[in-house]
């Protein structure tokens, strides 16, 4: 089916009246999924926004629950759950696999997050082929494909007139038939893109399994100044803390976007910590990108967006990385199982 | 002997929202240890638990910390908690009636099936012995399923020993159970042994024939009293630990307590060091 790209915001403006709809914009200096309006519209041209919409079904900050004393003196804790319907219209296949991941981490292993759950559920999740790549882009290096996104619920693609859009599941079916005044019968001839940055993944996973005490860490975590950019713009970066916020006898406990680039994320009272120095740290995050989550949920953490390849503020960029690993020599001694 | 653990098999109640508890009573262990007896607001035990099972121990409002819960009874389950940070001072404030609360339980535990019919040496120092209590009471309720019972534990004086009435006054008194207890520094109101856990655990003579280890202490501790179990003869298959980390979340999501493809709060924190020797992580 095609909708007309004079008809897109008609469309838009019609599932914001029973949604809040999110869309790639840019927001003053920054680009990222913004609730539609009057004055927020899409913009298609951006290929990868700065900020990948994790945000929306994982808040930066959460409030879980409310607790305290009533006036009588009794104790309460009372659960937020506030999820709404809600449209993320025109994310990248590098987007819809990082949502991929989140749903390995919050909803399996034997515990669905109370949290996550309920906005996933009611998330209708729009992809769009990309026409187009960024530098930084290397998702098929990734086992990723930046013309289609199979995970997600609709995919679009975008023609000189008119989008295509095609329902990949049942949810999208419901959704496309619903729109039905917007859409006419066609099709358009999608050109289908490929990245210029590439990596050679192959054994990559195998090698790092043995890697663990291997000292290109050592080296590669030199420059590294720990500033956390990159879990920040991360699609699938998933971490976070539990803190709280008090105002008299009543406040509200959260949970807030973390960092495994912080020395106080692994400290435990008493200071003992496992990952004091920085070494350590950029380890666990590129072993858990590229081994530890494959073992664990059988895909990679990484999808290849190129966000902190663009915005690491000393060039430490994981497809030169993986470069070398693949170069690495395995010596003797230099050898742990990962 | 195999000894299988089960991994990632917990299913808490209330996964991130704790309960509303309350403190039922407080007993000092030593200057800065005191157990905790703890029921739901309306006098619920507030769940059941296996040994070395952990829960998030909720100070409304100031933060909440995970910790093994030491020890369970028919309407309530204990923590043994020392005070080493901004929480735990919290907690060390609060009284018998005080609202907290609970959420959990979390983690794996102790494999009491695989146990049954073997001896089990219990090693361990100081607040190490608070998830180890919860496997030994369990086995002295359960006392005619399990073989010989020992315990070897250390505090630095005699004032760093937790529960030391217990361990000298009653747990002997349950049939092939010993207890061995040493302190680091000689002092006037101890007749005791004197030295550290290691080289005491060496001079106890142990075989390893048909026994598993249960190993639980400090970093230095661990490190030596392990260097002494596989120089006596325990193969890591046989010595059982459980593991510490920073935790948040306590259902395997909020990343930190992550080793290797686990995560501690979730598939741990109980393992074999035969487990462990495949993780990326190093006890020495």
């Amino acid at each position: 089916m095609l909708l007309a790209k004079d008809r897109l915001n008609e469309l838009l403006d019609h599932l914001s009246t029973e949604a809040r709809v999110y869309v790639p914009a840019r927001i003053e200096t920054q680009t990222r999924f913004a609730l539609y309006s009057d004055t927020v519209k899409p913009n298609f041209k951006l290929v990868n926004t700065e900020l990948p919409p994790k945000d929306i079904l994982f808040p930066q900050t959460q409030n879980m629950y409310r607790y305290g004393f009533d006036a009588e003196g009794v104790p309460f804790i009372d659960p937020i759950h506030d999820a709404d319907d809600v449209v993320i219209f025109g994310a990248r296949s590098c987007d819809v696999r990082s949502i991929e991941c989140m749903d390995d981490v919050f909803l399996t292993k034997g515990y669905v997050d109370e949290f996550y759950e309920p906005r996933r559920s009611r998330l209708l999740l729009v992809a769009m082929a990309c026409n187009t790549v960024a530098e930084s882009c290397f998702c098929d290096s990734m086992s990723l494909d930046p013309n289609s996104a199979p995970a997600a619920d609709i995919q679009m693609s975008e023609g000189d007139q008119a989008f295509e859009v095609t329902a990949l599941n049942e949810k999208g079916e419901a959704a496309l038939a619903a729109w039905s005044s917007y859409l006419t019968e066609g099709s358009i001839e999608h050109a289908a893109v490929s990245c210029e940055l590439k990596v050679e993944m192959t054994g990559i996973k195998e090698k790092l399994d043995h890697m663990f005490e291997h000292p290109i860490w050592e080296s590669v975590s030199k420059k590294c100044l720990n500033c956390g950019t990159c879990t920040f713009v991360c699609p699938t970066c998933h971490c976070f803390d539990i803190s709280q916020e008090n105002r008299m006898k009543i406040g509200e406990r959260f949970r807030s976007w973390d960092s495994c680039m912080f020395s106080c994320y692994t400290e435990m009272a008493g200071h003992h910590n496992p990952r004091a120095e920085k070494m350590p740290r950029v380890r666990q995050r590129f072993l858990h990108k590229l081994c530890f989550f494959e073992d664990r949920y059988g895909k990679s953490l990484c999808v290849g967006c190129g966000r902190c390849v663009a915005d690491c503020p000393v060039a430490l960029d994981i497809t030169v990385l993986i470069d070398q690993i693949g170069a690495a020599e395995l010596t003797e001694g230099a050898v742990h199982d990962a | 002997m195999t000894l299988e653990i089960e991994h990632g098999c917990a299913r808490a109640k209330e996964q991130l929202v704790p309960l509303a508890c309350k403190v039922v009573s407080i007993t000092s262990q030593t200057s800065d240890v005191k157990a905790y007896r703890i029921q739901t607001a309306d006098g619920q035990k507030p769940f059941d638990c296996e040994p070395g099972q952990t829960a998030m121990f909720s100070v409304i409002p100031y933060g909440e910390c995970m910790f093994c819960v030491s020890s369970q009874g028919e309407d309530y389950i204990e923590f043994t908690v020392k005070k080493v940070g901004y929480v735990t001072e919290r907690i060390h404030a609060l009284n018998v009636g005080d609202s907290i609360g609970i959420r959990g339980p979390y983690g794996n535990w102790f494999p009491t099936e695989g146990l049954k019919g073997k001896d089990v040496l219990f090693v361990g120092g100081g607040i190490g012995l608070a998830p180890l209590r919860s496997l030994l009471t369990y086995m002295l309720d359960n006392r005619d399923d399990y073989g010989r019972i020992d315990l070897v534990y250390s505090g630095s004086t005699r004032d760093d020993l937790l529960f030391l009435d217990e361990i000298q006054n009653d747990w002997p008194k349950y049939p092939n159970t010993f207890v061995n207890v040493s302190i680091y520094q000689a002092s006037d109101d101890w007749d005791g042994a004197v030295g550290f856990t290691a080289p005491f655990l060496e001079s106890l003579d142990f075989s390893p024939e048909g026994r598993i280890a249960v190993l639980c202490g400090g970093p230095s501790l661990f490190r030596t009293c392990l260097e002494s179990l596989e120089k006596i003869g325990f193969p890591p298959e046989d010595i059982i630990t459980t593991l510490e980390m920073k935790m948040k979340c306590g259902i395997g999501k909020c990343g930190r307590c992550n080793i290797g493809s686990l995560y501690i709060c979730l598939d741990g924190p109980v393992f074999t060091m035969a487990e462990l020797a495949d993780l990326p992580w190093s006890a020495h």
